[in-house]
């Protein structure tokens, strides 16, 4: 018998919205031998049992161990990540009413939240003031506090802030993700590596045994 | 006076760009929005909270800039002949709209900025507790609360500080 190989690579973060949770959801497979994949893509690897139950954090070790379960002498070659997480969300997440509301509160927070800001910022700075002070020294008269300065100024504010996001509206100016995306990215890994830490840490991690 | 004015409009729009620089990249090295849409499972609409945060600081610039030109709406509306209390009822609703979520917003700063510098796991290691960080951070919140109400009750913010 000819020793098969099979490579497989695991997920860092893997959405399921069935409770049962095979290996073809969390990791791409391949082998020389099509049936042999099959049966792989079909391992059942975890089930999700309790009530409150979301997450899981599943070891490369433990697919291994699996696979080599229903196969003996097939060396299996991880190419992908060490563990994974595996999240278990409810269809009823990703829609709804509930969802509706969740997106309205953060926009309104967003909005509120930054004008208040700009707002503090200028009256922290005396924005008056200084304006006054360099449209005197320029013109040799009083400010009346809507001048060239003040409509520059905000357009400015304007221009700037539209390419610092890259885009307006729902229309990108250039195809790079925006700089809140990439933030959004970043936090999502670091949660996700948290979590998988977290549980090395409790001894919570499905591992070979 | 012309090209004086010009060099004001050159001053004014490079003012502007900077400040939408400085200020937007504190924001984001804050990181709160994503953490927004994060703890609400909406990170789809990223777009959305983007395009809030762009037009909250176009209408919070506005506002402040302008601030003597945006006074006369009030009484424009009334010459229409909109009734006082509705109007009143109006201004009120927008006062708990701005109040409730710039305060969300400010908290979740405050927060989020003591979180960056780190000051929070390092107390937590120096002074040793395992347990009992929700606590400390309920009564961080409450601090905020209570501090928040003394400083309008008392007046502080007429004697600056002083």
């Amino acid at each position: 018998m000819e020793n098969k190989t099979v490579y497989i690579k695991p997920k860092r973060n893997a959405e399921v919205e069935k409770e049962e949770v095979f290996l073809k959801d969390i990791a791409a497979v391949t082998c020389t031998d099509e049936t042999l994949k099959t049966k792989i893509k079909a391992l059942k690897i975890y089930r999700f049992r309790a009530e409150g139950e979301k997450r899981a954090v599943i070891s490369s070790l433990k697919l291994i161990e699996l696979i080599q379960g229903i196969e003996k002498g097939v060396t299996v070659e991880n190419v992908g990540e060490q563990d994974t997480l595996i999240k278990y969300v409810r269809t009823a997440q990703t829609k709804g009413v509930l969802v509706w509301m969740k997106v309205v509160f953060v926009s309104l927070i967003s909005f509120f939240g930054t004008a208040f800001t700009i707002m503090a910022f200028h009256n922290d700075i005396g924005i008056h003031d200084v304006f006054g002070r360099i449209y005197e020294e320029m013109m040799g008269q009083p400010s009346s506090g809507f001048t060239t300065l003040e409509v520059t100024y905000s357009l400015g504010l304007a221009v700037g802030i539209v390419l610092f996001f890259n885009h307006i509206g729902g229309r990108r100016i250039t195809t790079d993700p925006t700089p809140i995306e990439v933030e959004m990215r970043i936090y999502e890994k670091d949660v996700d590596d948290t979590l998988i830490e977290t549980a090395d840490r409790e001894g919570k991690t499905i591992d070979a045994s | 006076m012309l090209l004086r004015r010009f060099y004001l409009g050159v001053l004014g729009s490079s003012f502007g760009l900077m400040t939408a620089g400085g200020v937007f990249t504190v924001l984001l090295a804050v990181g709160l929005i994503p953490r927004f849409a994060g703890k609400t499972h909406t990170g789809r609409k990223v777009t959305l909270y983007e395009t809030m945060v762009i037009l909250g600081t176009l209408a919070g610039n506005i506002m402040s800039v302008f601030d003597a030109y945006c006074m006369p709406a009030a009484p424009a509306l009334l010459k229409i002949g909109i009734p006082k209390e509705i109007l009143f009822l109006i201004g009120e609703l927008l006062l708990v709209c701005f109040g409730l979520f710039a305060g969300i917003f400010v908290g979740s700063l405050a927060m989020a900025i003591a979180e960056m510098l780190d000051s929070i796991p390092i107390f937590a290691r120096r002074v040793g507790f395992r347990h009992g960080l929700g606590i400390a951070v309920s009564a961080m919140a409450l601090g905020k609360m209570a501090g928040s109400f003394y400083y309008f009750y008392e007046k502080i913010y007429l004697f600056g500080g002083v």
